[in-house]
């Protein structure tokens, strides 16, 4: 009985002092003279995958670009208020409307407008230390962002690092399920300002970018759909209107081999994709989605 | 009774070995987004899987948009050169593959027009990649 007691803590011994050295944890820690914000060690990762699967969303800066290209003037009024930040009281509507912010940032940002992004970003970081990924908005970042605020491409890269910084961070720490609802709010807000200004410069280009939007809503779609997220589901049957509209929109695609220079590591992707949107369609998209970011910026649960 | 005993240690080791794969996917995105340089926007997304053998594949699928130039960083383990990414189009047709370039740990698309585009990713099994963790990183620009 004794050898055994005596073999039992032995092998336990050894598997707590294995735990201890295997395991490690850390904290986020900015280089002084970077951009990028860098991991000093961390606590175990997650991956973020569905089914073997992981879920691209895309950026809200290809869409401010190109309201901003359309020549529509800045209008701040469309953007969801800075002030309304502390209304968000649960952690769904929080990471919602991070994401929103994150998407009127790089509206803001795509106009030059120095003094809302200023504005703007403290509502960022307010609803980002309420979430806990504050140190993907630390002093260092909001600093950076502030030295950098009338440029607008060291002010976009850094805030999409930020944005990436707090991907990271929440997927370390197993909100995956934040990080989703970021995403997909930024990704809403980006609809929402694409579809404004269509609607009120009708320009092939927005048409086309928003008739493109299919597989990011397959996206949004799959990444709410899997985690157990209750409070989702309104939001869920609101998007998935959206599935009937863009399945029914015709995409022509033709494929055409790619080209690559390898001494610039670079391919050319040749292939076309001709996309057709109605009227009708894109009035729909329209009509749903303001439905929904009325919802996700109003709330006050 | 000292069968079971190293049964539980063997077993506690892989779970710590598991555990351990899971904590350098963090290290693994550092040392990836250094190949996304500052030129190119970050797509704010970090794409992370935990391939547990040289067979197993990460998949992903995005939108390349149309008059946008790409960069992809595909990164597993300490060192450059781990991972084996292809991008694959909607029907199948292999556009890209680093394999045929030494596993490039990055690489640029000018994309004309948009494309909805596969990606995956498997470990090299001719490298001792140290780690399971598949790391994926996007930037953007616009011509």
């Amino acid at each position: 009985m004794n050898n055994r007691n005596i073999t039992f803590k032995f092998s336990f011994t050894v598997i707590l002092l294995s735990f201890a050295f295997f395991c490690s944890c850390g904290d986020y820690i900015t280089e002084e003279n970077s951009d990028e914000l860098i991991f000093e060690d961390t606590v175990k990762a997650v991956t973020l995958n569905v089914g073997g699967e992981l879920f691209s969303i895309p950026s809200p800066i290809q869409s401010a670009s190109l309201v901003k290209n359309s020549g529509v003037p800045y209008n701040k009024q469309i953007l969801n208020s800075g002030n309304k930040c502390g209304q968000y009281a649960s952690d769904f509507t929080k990471a919602l409307n991070l994401g929103v912010y994150g998407a009127d940032l790089a509206y803001i940002s795509m106009h030059n407008q120095s003094q809302d992004a200023l504005s703007y970003l403290a509502a960022t970081k307010t609803l980002a230390d309420k979430l806990g990924v504050s140190s993907a908005f630390n002093q260092t970042t909001i600093s950076r962002i502030k030295n950098n605020i009338s440029n607008k491409d060291s002010m976009l890269v850094i805030i999409s690092l930020a944005y990436r910084a707090s991907d990271e961070f929440l997927k370390t720490n197993k909100r995956t399920e934040m990080s989703s609802l970021i995403l997909a709010g930024g990704w809403l807000e980006s609809m929402y300002f694409s579809l404004k200004t269509y609607n009120q410069k009708p320009i092939k280009e927005l048409r086309f970018h928003i008739a493109e939007q299919k597989q990011a809503l397959t996206s949004v779609i799959k990444l709410l759909t899997s985690h157990n997220m209750p409070e989702a589901n309104d939001l869920l049957n609101d998007i998935e209107k959206l599935t009937l509209i863009y399945d029914n929109v015709i995409t022509n695609y033709k494929y055409v081999e790619p080209t690559t220079d390898e001494a610039i590591k670079t391919t050319y992707i040749n292939s076309t994709t001709e996309v057709i949107i109605n009227d009708a369609q894109l009035e729909k998209i329209s009509e749903i989605i303001f439905q929904i970011r009325e919802k996700i910026i109003n709330t006050k649960a | 009774m000292k069968k079971n005993i190293k049964n539980i240690i063997f077993c506690s080791c892989l779970i710590l070995i598991h555990i351990n794969s899971y904590g350098q996917c963090d290290s693994i995105a550092n040392l990836c987004s250094k190949h996304i340089i500052s030129q190119f926007i970050s797509d704010g997304q970090s794409y992370r899987s935990l391939l547990l053998n040289s067979e197993e594949t990460a998949e992903f699928h995005t939108t390349f948009f149309g008059e946008t130039t790409y960069r992809l960083a595909a990164c597993s383990g300490k060192t450059d050169r781990n991972l084996i990414f292809t991008i694959k189009d909607q029907d199948d047709h292999i556009l890209f593959s680093n394999k045929k370039y030494a596993n490039a740990p990055y690489w640029d698309f000018k994309v004309k027009s948009t494309i909805v585009c596969t990606i995956n990713a498997q470990i090299d099994p001719s490298k001792n990649a140290g780690s399971g963790c598949a790391v994926i990183l996007i930037g953007f620009k616009q011509k």
